[in-house]
């Protein structure tokens, strides 16, 4: 009894000694001195097809097993991969109508397994891609590839009828090192299309051997810089180098994703070493900064993701132009940033910088200013506030979120003496609950799939678009969207959407917040990491052939 | 008091068959679905993807091919992790989920008796008092706390223990003890409680004043009777521990099913979500069971008609 | 508490009834007095929490954001510029109400089931203890969360949800006490006197079952407190800016490696509260004890 009670005094004391000392605590500065990188995938993937793969701890993985037609370099600009060069109308690549693309295959690409990668690869991964039965998340960006639409619409049909609509799809092998891709309409972004996870190769004959078991190791066969060797479900992911990999060998003898959910606990382990890279938990980049120790290993770069409110334009007050512009007025979005730790941008526009299409000089009549949104709120008919209607505001319950909806309601309240409900809920309610078009006021972000403003505007401002949930709908845009779609003379798209995007921000649909800045820490003993605006789950996972170790 | 254990197991059936179906209809009407996403699927997606997990049958046919799947021992796909089965998920999640649960059990049911009997037995001595001061405490921390604390002070301050990660004993200490805390404390507070009133019973004054040696005494008379509300709470309490593995679980990354659990809930993944329910089910049907027939045991008076 | 403000019968009085001597007996039991007595101090300055703090708990201000504790905040300030001790003092209203209203919903259904199936045995006993295995049957927190979800957001709902869900410990509880009481001599002997059923189990059986039934109680506050938090935590919790305690932890957690202060204080709160109702259930548990009874 006694013993028990000491062991347990001894452990109150150590608690208490934790609290003290947790501001304090520091990190050794040894690694495990061998060419392993240990990094956060934060959560089992879904699944690592990369035909069905969406997210983005899957798309992790499929980027260090697996590489496609095109890639992006840095800068995001395209780069050639398995393709010998970028398909150009100049080199016969794109017909003049912009309806046919010719591939190039490099002749030297191989399979994990030493096999050679050919034009029937793509073939076989496109046309299961589009496959109705298969149900991948993403075909829908791939339905402008003639016979896609019609065939992924058609699973209630036979299997013989099936057949003949896989067969009627647009993309055939001319030759072994020839991949010949048809389109219905000129698509000015499909080369970005090409470049992403869902038209990377995979292999037939694994796939119908294995069935859904394909994607396990040994038999998740690919044609990148790393094997996946082991896999353990809900804990981590081992990848070595591929032996028979075509391009430059990777320096790393090992990676190993994490599957820590928790941000705290994810930090602790990057503290006790066994990450090398770790985010941070939102609030603690400020804590982080001041810390003597951790504030060297400080990586911060942009997001191409912008954070806004998006009122639901046809609900009263917000089907009030000026109603909208005085809200957005009266946000002192710097202050939000400064509450999130200085971490992110002010956004005054929509497409984020780092894009093509942003534009710095845009919504400036945004800017924080309190008499502004007054007047406009005196132009609107609400000189008196307390006539507008109850003004709810929903969000998904998660702790960043429920920050910012405190702030907006602090905001509202202490700048315009306007009282707002908050309405938090469960994620899934959360969007089911917009997508029905029931929200007054709601809170949102937007990732880029590829780097063109294409993806930023029709999909979510178009008219019953699918993301529009602003419920916004105005001709001119709509015009202007169809029009730029297919617009194929590169700098007279790039002015429709200039020009969509300003019509937009007139109109005040949406209030745009800040720009997404990733805050990371990482070991000083990791070289060469190379970050995009489009990283996936974890930093630097499409240039991990370039991260060394030194010890 | 075999048919009666006989019983209770046909019993068993009928209540995991009823509690599957009222879990299978609360999912269904609580709001948002598996497809709805922060970036919403197309249309067309959407309909293939409910057609590939048949989510466009109706209600009852939906129900009725989950119970078929059940009896071949097949408890459908899981939405969240496409490629594999929900039962070959929870097979993996079961060792690890029970091995921390009873090893937080046993840790719980050793602190919790041996405190609670030392505080009753040296009544408002130290022991006492620092019995009720160290159940408090445990009982007031919520247990993701005690569990960041437990990490910043065995792995990142002294480096003892990993964070995280299952496989090594090393791995098992944590979140063992962060799961059995609560229990612990509240096992120590029933044991105290019950010990205390077994003491004033006649029937251990008559033991004593017959002269019997103060260990029998102890042992057959007072620890005995006093366990008997301790057991009671020790079937729930386990169950507790069981389906409260899901906190622990996530913060030190163990691949158990209390982390899979609540995931399912979030991500609207039916499979899972039933998987896991019946699991729960079982593992508390199982221990009351356990209890009913240990009260037999203990308490003699008490009877199975 | 209800027990407690009932019993004004003095310990002058002759006829001594069970409560008359459990206060008097209570009274006399400084620890539980000093349980008792911070929880009225606690619910009074939750009440009048107003004229303790000049701080509004929903006031942002942006130039004192994560501060620690200092003169003009007591107790530091969270990641609005809030000030924590002015959200504390509210946020004891919705902890307590938490705990204390889903207790009450608790001892409402959980008491008269386990004693009735205890007492009565046979049939009425495996009725309604089929009926509790099958809500046993459910992970209380995927239970929790399913009524919450379809009795809808608000206050009320969230004691409703996590009563109905909690109740079902407390009736196996009691009705494990009143069955292995049943058949101890006294109650033999008050049977053997005639006495009718009920009037056993209300003077004989419940008095004597009632000190393990108290103390789970007096745990099973705090662990409402927790239930909210957690809650809070799926987003199905109080509505912000509103305080809870189990909102204060959550949040704090997520902010406890640049200010551990966030969490330290609520779970402060919450563990003094806990020790109060301790001290003031076993209090309570001697108290109503009727073998001590002269």
């Amino acid at each position: 009894m006694r013993s028990k009670s000491i062991l347990l005094s001894l452990l109150a004391i150590l608690v208490t000694a934790s609290l003290i000392l947790t501001s304090a605590c520091g990190t050794s500065v040894k690694g495990t001195g061998e060419q392993i990188l240990r990094v956060n995938l934060a959560g089992e993937p879904a699944q690592v097809d990369p035909n069905r793969a969406s997210w983005a701890s899957e798309r992790s993985v499929i980027m260090q097993v697996f590489v496609g037609l095109l890639g992006f370099n840095q800068d995001l600009s395209l780069r050639a991969d398995v393709a010998k060069v970028i398909p150009t109308v100049a080199n016969k690549g794109i017909s003049a109508d912009g309806l046919t693309y010719t591939f190039k295959l490099r002749t030297n690409v191989t399979w994990s397994d030493g096999t050679k990668v050919t034009a029937k690869d793509f073939v076989y991964s496109i046309k299961r891609m589009l496959n109705p039965d298969l149900a991948a998340e993403y075909a829908s960006f791939y339905f402008d590839i003639v016979g896609g639409l019609a065939y992924f619409s058609a699973p209630d049909k036979t299997d013989a009828e099936k057949t003949t609509l896989k067969n009627a799809i647009g993309v055939k092998a001319i030759d072994e090192y020839t991949l010949e891709i048809k389109l219905n309409d000129p698509l000015p972004t499909f080369l970005d299309l090409m470049a992403l996870w869902p038209v990377y190769p995979v292999r037939e004959d694994i796939i119908t051997q294995f069935g859904d078991a394909w994607t396990n190791p040994p038999n998740y066969i690919g044609n990148g810089p790393y094997i996946l060797t082991e896999w353990v479900h809900q804990d981590h992911m081992t990848f070595k180098p591929n032996p028979n990999y075509w391009g430059t060998k990777p320096k790393l003898a090992e990676i190993d994703f994490k599957m820590i959910t928790d941000a705290n606990a994810a930090l602790a382990a990057y503290m006790n070493n066994e990450l090398d890279i770790s985010g941070v938990p939102v609030g603690t980049e400020k804590a982080t900064m001041a810390d003597a120790t951790l504030s060297p290993q400080i990586l911060r770069y942009n997001d191409l993701t912008t954070f806004a409110f998006q009122f639901n334009v046809t609900k009263p007050p917000f089907d009030n132009k000026l109603v909208r512009q005085a809200l957005s007025c009266a946000i002192d979005r710097q202050t939000l940033i400064d509450i999130r730790g200085g971490v992110g941008k002010v956004a005054l526009s929509w497409i984020p910088p780092g894009m093509p299409g942003y534009d710095a000089t845009l919504g400036s009549e945004y800017a924080f200013n309190v008499t502004k949104a007054k007047e406009l709120l005196a132009q609107a008919g609400y000189n008196d506030v307390s006539k507008l209607p109850e003004i709810k505001f929903s969000y998904s319950d998660t702790a960043g979120n429920r920050t910012i909806a405190q702030f907006l309601q602090g905001q509202m309240q202490q700048n315009l003496g306007i009282n707002i409900t908050l309405d938090p809920q469960e994620s899934k309610s959360f969007q089911e609950y917009i997508n029905a078009g029931k929200h007054m006021w709601a809170w949102f972000g937007w990732g880029a799939d590829y780097p063109d403003p294409d993806n930023w505007l029709p999909q979510l401002f178009g008219t019953g678009a699918g993301n529009n949930h602003t419920l916004y709908s105005n001709p001119t845009f709509d015009a202007l969207a169809a029009k730029g779609l297919k617009e194929l003379d590169n700098p007279t798209r790039l002015k429709d959407w200039a020009d969509a995007q300003k019509m937009v921000m007139d109109d005040a649909p949406i209030v745009t917040m800040f720009y997404r800045e990733r805050f990371l820490l990482v070991k000083p003993w990791v070289k060469g990491l190379t970050t995009t605006g489009m990283d996936g789950q974890v930093a630097g996972d499409m240039f991990y052939t370039e991260v060394y170790m030194t010890k | 008091m075999t048919r009666y254990a006989i019983r209770r197991i046909l019993w068993l059936l009928v209540v995991l068959l009823v509690v599957s179906f009222i879990t299978f209809s609360l999912m269904h009407l609580v709001p948002g679905g598996p497809w709805d996403r922060e970036k919403q699927l197309a249309p067309q997606v959407i309909e293939a993807l409910n057609r590939k997990y048949g989510l466009d049958k109706p209600f009852f046919v939906q129900y009725g091919n989950f119970l078929l799947g059940l009896l071949h021992g097949d408890l459908g796909i899981s939405y969240s992790y496409q490629d594999r089965g929900v039962t070959q998920i929870l097979m993996q999640g079961l060792p690890i989920t029970a091995t921390l649960g009873i090893t937080a059990f046993i840790i719980a049911i050793l602190i919790g008796i041996s405190l609670g009997m030392a505080a009753a037995l040296k009544q408002n001595s130290w022991i006492d008092y620092l019995s009720v001061l160290f159940s408090t405490i445990f009982a007031s921390i919520p247990g993701f706390v005690l569990a960041i604390i437990l990490m910043v002070v065995f792995s990142v301050i002294l480096h003892w223990l990993p964070t995280g990660g299952w496989g090594s004993v090393s791995q098992i200490i944590m979140p063992a003890f962060a799961l059995a805390a609560l229990p612990a404390a509240f096992i120590a507070r029933i044991t105290r409680a019950s010990t205390l009133e077994v003491m004033h019973q006649d029937y251990v004054r008559t033991a004593r004043s017959k002269g019997l040696l103060e260990r029998v005494v102890l042992i057959r008379h007072i620890l005995r009777n006093s366990l008997i509300p301790v057991v009671t709470i020790a079937g729930p309490e386990f169950a507790n521990l069981v389906t409260g593995s899901v906190i622990v679980e996530t913060i030190f990354s163990i691949p158990g099913i209390g982390r899979l659990f609540v995931q399912g809930i979030f991500a609207r993944d039916y499979g899972l979500i039933m998987g896991s329910v019946l699991f729960y089910a079982f593992v508390i049907a199982i221990a009351n069971l356990v209890v009913d027939i240990l009260y037999g045991m203990i308490d003699p008076r008490i009877r199975y008609d | 508490m209800a027990i407690v403000t009932n019993t004004t019968t003095g310990p002058e009085r002759p006829h001594h009834t069970l409560w008359g001597d459990a206060w008097v007996r209570l009274r006399r039991n400084k620890l539980a007095m000093a349980g008792g007595i911070f929880i009225i101090i606690l619910a009074l300055a939750a009440i009048f929490a107003p004229l303790i703090t000049p701080y509004d708990f929903a006031h942002q201000d942006y130039t004192a954001i994560l501060q620690n504790p200092n003169a003009k905040h007591w107790l530091g300030t969270d990641g609005l510029g809030r000030d924590v001790f002015a959200r504390l003092l509210y946020g004891a209203r919705t902890s307590l109400a938490v705990g204390i209203f889903t207790q009450l919903i608790v001892i409402c259904i959980g008491l008269p089931i386990g004693a009735i199936a205890g007492y009565s045995g046979g049939k009425v006993d495996n009725a309604l203890m089929r009926f509790v295995d099958v809500m046993y049957g459910f992970p209380d927190l995927l239970l929790v969360i399913l009524l919450k979800a379809v009795l809808g957001s608000g206050i009320y709902q969230l004691f409703l949800a996590i009563g109905l869900v909690a109740w079902v410990n407390i009736s196996r509880l009691v009705r494990g006490q009143i069955m292995s009481l049943k058949s101890r001599d006294f109650v033999s002997a008050a049977r053997a006197m005639g006495g009718m059923g009920r009037y056993i189990t209300w003077r004989h059986l419940l008095p004597n079952a009632l000190g393990p039934i108290i103390v789970s109680i007096t745990f099973n506050i705090p662990r409402a407190i927790f239930t909210e938090a957690a809650l809070s935590y799926i987003g199905i919790g109080v509505r912000p800016p509103t305080p809870s305690w189990g909102a204060m932890i959550h949040d704090g957690y997520d902010v406890i490696f640049a200010s551990w202060y966030q969490v330290f204080f609520p779970a402060i709160a919450i563990a003094l509260v806990m020790m109060a109702f301790t001290f003031l259930g076993d209090g309570l548990r001697d108290a109503l004890d009727p073998k001590l009874r002269h």
